[in-house]
Order: structure tokens, then sequence, then C-alpha cells
């Protein structure tokens, strides 16, 4: 069983690249999980999307020792830094977290803006990057739950930020 | 048949989205509801879908008019379900007790939040136990399912549908915000192997003229269906087999009352779902059920590979009630535990089932979150 905890501000896509990954596990025919939690706001309170992966049945109803933390924001790291299990995976994007435990990462942010051309797009820049890192599902799986997912028509920009993001994570 | 969602496969969906799509495959062609935080998305899905399936998804002034439409709907023929949470449910009570006096089968969906009152409309609860079962007034049995995981919230809604259709009665799907909003994997079956019930109708015009006989002693009179031929008198006063008021004599309010009751409480057998896990050798039985019960089956799991020899007795359905069961495993046990989200309410069912036979403490959890394993272990340990 994997525990994964996606932490932001709302308005980065936060919970979408939860629901993407939870989509590409159950396309894989793993038994998944994903629960939300965000602030009333629409843009810039807090936002969490957990995913739990596991070939067992699955009863955990929340992430209690995440093993992969990936922290989009600073407001985000500093509310989910305490459920990550030590020697668990830290991510972060290296612009806008900073942390004094043992992180990788990338400027996430940045690189939507500027190799994709929309910074709309962070979230699935940093999706790419963690599938790249934990190997928790398949490349391909993630393309197809984007496919699926995404709003019409912004399928290839999606597409492009996740395999920038995930080129970024394989190097 | 065309659906307008995929069928056959495995989806990834919520749990509200989930109760939609199980209701229309289960044959439901009419919703009536108000939206409501943690079950809008009910409204939503039905809103999109309905018209695609020659369904009709309609939003009432309020939720006293969802569930009287849902009514309304149900005796022209349709499987019909509404859905709500707490203050709408509250809202619904006086209605749901027509439904069980006229004998009327329908869905409700309860998708629980914290309460009284508005309380925590984003958070989960079990508080709304007690009310489903009796929060109506009077004499009166009606049937109860708690789903735990988003796969269950589909198929109790296809069976809330066949047993509501079978006993001629409302059924309560009793779910709540974190399973409603949560995703996950769902098996979604091939349309053709689903079973679906349908009520009786009368196969006579003498049938007809009595929609409240009990013609082949099951308990379960046929409905006629409004505007195919039968002049029904329906009503929520005591009536006779022919659905006139008979509002004081004893023996006809006895003998409907009963009948209503036992209709529900003498099918136990067929009614009743559970699942044990590691119970049959347990010195310590843990009772849950809905979203609470998956931490009780984590808890179980931690606990064996401690040395305790703990088990789970899961309830999928909360009413009727089998005192009976409670009594047998509290013959064998030490002690029982009852894990639910609320400060005490199917403990007092299990109290009343173990009948002294072993200890009965609850296990609470309010606030919004749901037990923890952990909550559960250090209070059985």
């Amino acid at each position: 069983m994997t525990q994964i905890r996606i932490a932001g501000f709302g308005g980065q896509g936060v919970i979408l690249a939860g629901v993407i990954l939870g989509e590409a596990a159950a396309i894989e025919g793993l038994n998944v999980l994903q629960t939300q939690d965000y602030g009333s706001q629409s843009r810039g309170g807090h936002s969490v999307a957990d995913v739990i992966i596991s070939r067992e049945p699955l009863y955990d109803v929340m992430v209690t020792k995440a093993d992969v933390l990936m922290a989009m924001s600073q407001i985000g790291y500093n509310g989910a830094i305490d459920s990550l299990r030590e020697g668990g995976t830290l991510i972060i994007d290296t612009d806008l977290v900073k942390s004094d435990r043992e992180f990788i990462g990338a400027p996430f942010t940045r690189l939507a803006e500027e190799k994709v051309g929309l910074a709309l797009t962070v979230n699935m820049v940093a999706l790419g990057y963690l599938v790249a890192k934990t190997g928790i599902v398949k490349k391909e799986s993630v393309e197809e739950a984007i496919r699926r997912r995404v709003p019409r028509g912004t399928e290839e920009i999606n597409l492009k930020a996740f395999r920038i993001g995930y080129e970024e994570g394989a190097k | 048949m065309r659906y307008p969602f995929s069928v056959g496969r495995s989806d990834f969906i919520q749990g509200d989205e989930a109760i939609a799509r199980a209701a229309i495959l289960a044959g439901c062609r009419f919703y009536a509801g108000y939206p409501i935080t943690p079950a809008s998305e009910i409204f939503e899905a039905m809103a999109l879908y309905m018209p695609l399936v020659d369904g009709v998804s309609i939003q009432m002034e309020d939720e006293l008019g969802s569930i009287a439409a849902v009514i309304g709907a149900s005796w022209t023929g349709a499987k019909a379900m509404t859905a709500t949470s707490g203050p709408g449910f509250s809202l619904m009570m006086e209605n749901l007790g027509y439904a069980v006096m006229t004998e009327t089968p329908m869905v409700v969906v309860d998708v629980q939040r914290g309460g009284p009152s508005t309380g925590q409309p984003t958070l989960a609860a079990q508080g709304d136990v007690m009310q489903a079962i009796w929060g109506t007034h009077g004499d009166h049995s009606i049937i109860v399912l708690t789903p735990a995981t988003v796969q269950e919230a589909f198929d109790m809604t296809i069976r809330a549908f066949n047993l509501a259709e079978k006993y001629r009665t409302p059924v309560v799907l009793l779910t709540d915000g974190e399973v409603g909003h949560m995703r996950e994997r769902v098996n979604i079956p091939d349309p053709d192997e689903i079973e679906r019930i349908y009520r009786k109708i009368p196969k006579s015009k003498e049938q007809g003229k009595y929609p409240f006989r009990d013609w082949d002693g099951d308990g379960v009179p046929p409905m006629p269906v409004f505007g195919r031929g039968y002049r029904a008198y329906i009503t929520g006063l005591t009536h006779d087999e022919r659905g006139k008021p008979k509002t004081v004599e004893a023996e006809i309010h006895e003998s409907l009352i009963r009948r209503i009751v036992d209709k529900i409480e003498k099918n136990k057998k067929d009614i009743i779902d559970y699942e044990t896990f590691d119970l049959d050798d347990a010195d310590v039985a843990i009772v849950s059920y809905g979203i609470a019960s998956r931490s009780a089956i984590r808890a179980v799991k931690i606990l064996r590979k401690e040395g305790i020899k703990a088990g789970l007795l899961k309830l999928n359905v909360v009413w009727p009630f089998d005192f009976e069961m409670i009594e047998r495993i509290a013959e064998r046990v030490n002690r029982i535990y009852v894990a639910e989200m609320n400060l005490g309410q199917v403990y007092h069912l299990v109290k009343e089932g173990a009948n002294g036979k072993a200890e009965v403490e609850l296990i609470p959890k309010i606030g919004g979150e749901v037990h923890t394993p952990k909550d559960i272990i250090e209070r059985v340990r």
C-alpha cells in the first residue's frame, strides 16, 4: 500500500492531479482511494489531495503516514509536512517551497510557464515528476487518465506538461 | 438501452456519482431533489443523465416537495428516488411516514454530515441512524442500508430499489459525506446481469379495488398504477383494504399497522446483510458499519498481529436489526465495542441485543474525521 499526499493552494489543480493519479491506478486494475480537503475559497486556500493505492483490498480512508508528499506551495507544505513518514519521499516545487527536510523536486511552476507556456499546467508538470520518480503507476496509464479527465480541447497541452515533468523526473 | 455512462467495466468515481448511476441501472426514472452538501453531486448526475434515459429529474422548492414528488411518481409506476443530507432529511420526516403508511416503494438517500441543524456541511458523520429508523412518528418499520465503500454505495443502491419494490416500502440508503465524496474504483456490471425487482401490480379488476389487501399472504399488497384503470384511494389516515379512511376502528388500525411492520420484521432474514472479519474465534468483537467499519477492519488486522483475538461484525443493514445474532456473539466474546461516528446510536441496539451476556462499550467519534484504526485499537487493547 502506498499513501500519497499532494498539497498546495487552491487554483493549482492539486485535486485534479490526485484524481488523475487515482484514475491511472484504477486503469491498471489497482485498488485506489482518492479523497480531498480544501478551503471554501476557490483560490488561495489550502488544498490537499490524498491518493492511496494498494494491490490488497483497501480499507483505509485517509492518509495516516504519507509515503510520498508532494508540496506545490509553502502553505501546502506547512500543513502537510507532519504527515510524511520518516524516510518518505518529499517532492517540492523548489522555487516556492523551503524545507529543512531531505527533498527532491524541480521548479514546477517555472517549468509550466517557460517550457509549456501555461502556468495553469503546473499540476501536470508536478504529476509527471512524481510518476517518474516513484514509478507508482505507468506513464501510459497517466496519459490515458489525462485524456479522460481534463477539459475537452486541453488534452494536448496537459499531456505536454505531464511529459515535461516526467522527463525532468527521469533525469 | 443505451446508458449515458460506461457500463460493463470499472470506473473511478465518487460515491455520489455511483449512487446516481446505480439508480439509473436499477430502473429509476424519476428524481426530485433540492441541492445540499454533500449530496448535491447525486442531483447533478441525475440532472445530466435522466433526460438521456427518458427519465425526469426535477428541482423542487425544498425537501418537503422533493419527497412528495417522489411519492407521487412512484404511484404512477416509476421507480423514484430523492437524495439529501441531515437538514433536508429532517424536512422529509413527515412524508417519509406518509410513504410508510401508503406503502410507497421509493429510495431516500441521506448523505450524512455533522449535525444537528446545518452543523458541518462538508464533513462526514453517522448521526442520523436513529432518525432514519425512527424519525417519522408512529409505529412502523423501515429498511436502512449503510454502505462503506463506493462499490457498496453502488451495489446497495440497486439493492435499495429491489427491497423497496419487493416489500412496497420506502428504503433509506444511509451513507455519509466521506463515502459520497471519495473516489474509488467501482465495477459497473453489464446491465443485463443486474437483478431488478419490480413491484407486484393487481392481476385482476378485483385486486385493483383493494390496494391494501394482502392477497397472497406475504404481507405485501399488489400496487395499482395511477392512470391504468384503477380508482385507488391513497391516504395517510388509517385506512381499510380499499384505502378508505377508517380512523376510529381499533381492529382496522391494528391489522394495517401490524401488516406494515410484519412485512419487514418477518422477512428480516431476507433483508439483513452483514459481513464478519475474524469473528469466529474472537474474544473481543467490534460492531461497526458504513465508513467507520473500514477503520475497524484495519484495527482488527493490527490487533490480530499483536496477538489480541479481535473480530468485526460489519453491518450493511442497520434496520431491521438482528438482536438475536448480537446475543449469540455476546455469548462467545468477553466484550463488544461499537465504533460509530456519533455519540452512541447503534450502540443502544447492540446493548439491547447483547442482553447482558457481554459488556458493550462505545467508541464514538464526532467532529468530521473518521475514526483512525488507532482510535479503535487503543480502546480495545
